[in-house]
């Protein structure tokens, strides 16, 4: 019968293609050209994530990259833009990837390939050892970088943000995500304003490619936290 | 005010069938909703996994529409429904056929554009077991067993279909035929996917789109026809039902008929309607009505409320 006929044949392909470990497979080879050869890179800036300085880059996820490259035998060549220049390429697989502290909230997201999520940060209001963690933030004063999205997330908890340059400065309770507020020897509360998936930008449909990553990155997920706050002390 | 008329009863010999068919729309509902869950916690960014997820939620109405209009539809008639409420199951019948039109004709241009624009899927790796599994495998799993019990369900169902002459429960049966056959379907867009054939995703959902469009288009014109009272027809063959022209013979063959004309119309199952009756002789006209009726209502077990109305000439 033909239908019995067409199951089993859907069933015995699936079992061999489940054997088969190169599996899936880019539609533009781009784990192929990159494996032995260059993996272009583009980076935005966005502290701690990736910095830009006078010469090599630096930063968690450029650290990360580096290792990433060298785990494929290719040479990352580095290229500074913004964010939507950056994404353009990427969608036309004139880039390999893209970092900048990016989260999976990114409006990017339907261009590109993004690797799944492989760092939680969850941002939080801290205090000192010696008080008492709040258990709510309403009407009080919580110091804030300026220019960031929390301050909207305070506000909205009813709590009053004072925007500030530099937060180990502040004397108030801090709202900065969680590994930041344990390096600054900061009891978080457990009210928590905003989190952020951090993930990668590949092409898009590179599905080897973007596996390749997720691997990479799961393997390397818990050593985040450390690099960020390395990052942040040799500031 | 008593309302004329009685509710129709099926007859005992098709109750153990009525049952039956009750007990597998409640079996494809409850294996429907683990597949939906299956394919939505696999689903990612793929046409075909969206496809598979519309066509699948859109087949739960036909049997919830059965299963409601069966709870229903022995309800006497009464004062503000004084037909009955055995039409009740047409009307889920139409919505379900528009909403199935429109996803499936959503999902096609959806395709086309993707195609069109080279818009390559990207699927991502998920945790399991400690390890980084890719999501189209699980996508597979979800589509084989997607197919499995559709395939069963939809066989047990048709021959059931046929015996109660219900049209809501053939339809189900066929729209869990396109279920199963665009699982397959889809099976092979992931699988194109994996070998790095973008375009596979597109095709396997614009495939299973055509299904859809086809049992919508299919719905619609059988509900709309069966909403203006089209000449009742078979369940599979859509052929002309031979039961008017059987009940207008059975009329003539009686010595007082010189001629008559009968009307069916189909309520889901039932069949009922007007016979018209020149008589030759009009004496004992009440009687001879009663005796016409009794014989047009008893000619087949769905013929129900089959009124005989007198009348001087036909033409």
């Amino acid at each position: 019968m033909l239908t019995r006929r067409l199951l089993f044949i859907v069933l015995i392909v699936c079992v061999c293609v489940a054997g088969c470990s190169d599996l899936p497979r880019d539609p533009k080879e781009t784990l192929r050209h990159a494996q032995g050869g260059r993996l272009r890179v583009g980076l935005v800036e966005h502290p701690p994530w990736v910095i830009r300085t006078d010469g090599e880059p630096a930063g968690a996820e450029v650290e990360l990259v580096r290792r990433f490259a060298a785990e494929l035998g290719a040479t990352p060549v580095w290229h500074w833009g913004g964010e939507q220049q950056h994404m353009e390429a990427l969608k036309h697989y004139q880039l390999d990837l893209v970092v900048g502290g990016m989260t999976d909230e990114t409006p990017w997201g339907k261009y590109v390939g993004l690797t799944s999520p492989y760092f939680e940060e969850r941002i939080k209001v801290g205090v000192p050892r010696s008080m008492q963690p709040p258990a709510s933030v309403k009407g009080t004063q919580v110091a804030v970088r300026s220019g960031e999205a929390v301050a909207s997330d305070l506000e909205r908890k009813g709590a009053a943000p004072v925007r500030v340059d530099d937060l180990s400065q502040a004397n108030l309770p801090v709202a900065a995500p969680d590994w930041q507020l344990e390096q600054m020897g900061l009891t978080p509360a457990e009210i928590e304003l905003r989190t952020g998936k951090h993930v990668w930008a590949a092409p898009p449909g590179e599905n080897g490619f973007i596996k390749r990553l997720d691997e990479f990155l799961y393997r390397h997920s818990s050593e985040i936290k450390g690099l960020l706050q390395q990052e942040v002390a040799k500031r | 005010m008593k309302i004329p008329g009685e509710p129709f009863r099926l007859p005992e010999e098709k109750q153990p069938a009525f049952r039956r068919a009750k007990r597998l729309e409640w079996i494809t509902i409850l294996f429907m909703l683990t597949i939906i869950a299956a394919i939505s916690l696999t689903m990612g960014a793929s046409q075909t996994m969206k496809a598979m997820w519309t066509e699948d939620v859109l087949s739960l109405i036909p049997p919830v529409a059965f299963l409601i209009g069966t709870r229903y539809f022995d309800k006497p008639p009464d004062e503000e429904f004084p037909y009955g409420y055995r039409r009740a199951v047409m009307i889920a019948f139409l919505a379900a056929a528009v909403a199935l039109l429109g996803f499936g004709l959503y999902i096609f241009i959806d395709s086309v554009v993707k195609l069109l624009m080279a818009e390559a899927p990207t699927i991502q790796t998920v945790e399991l077991f400690g390890r980084r599994v890719w999501l189209g495998w699980l996508m597979i799993a979800a589509l084989v067993y997607s197919v499995v019990p559709p395939f069963i369900l939809g066989r047990m169902k048709q021959p059931l279909a046929r015996e109660l002459h219900e049209k809501a429960l053939s339809t189900d049966a066929n729209i869990n035929k396109g279920d199963w056959l665009s699982g397959l379907a889809g099976v092979l867009g992931i699988l194109g996917i994996a070998y790095g054939y973008w375009w596979a995703d597109s095709v396997a959902a614009g495939v299973i789109s055509f299904e859809i469009i086809k049992d919508g288009v299919g719905d619609l014109r059988n509900s709309v026809a069966q909403l203006m009272n089209k000449r009742p027809s078979d369940v599979e063959s859509k052929e002309p039902d031979p039961v008017p022209d059987k009940v207008r013979e059975e009329l003539e063959r009686l010595d007082w008929v010189e001629k008559a004309r009968v009307r069916l119309r189909e309520d889901g199952d039932v069949l009922t309607g007007e016979a018209f009756v020149v008589p030759r002789d009009e004496s004992n006209l009440l009687d001879r009505l009663k005796q016409a009726s009794d014989l047009a209502n008893s000619l087949d077990w769905r013929l129900h409320d089959v009124n005989i109305v007198a009348v001087r000439s036909i033409e």
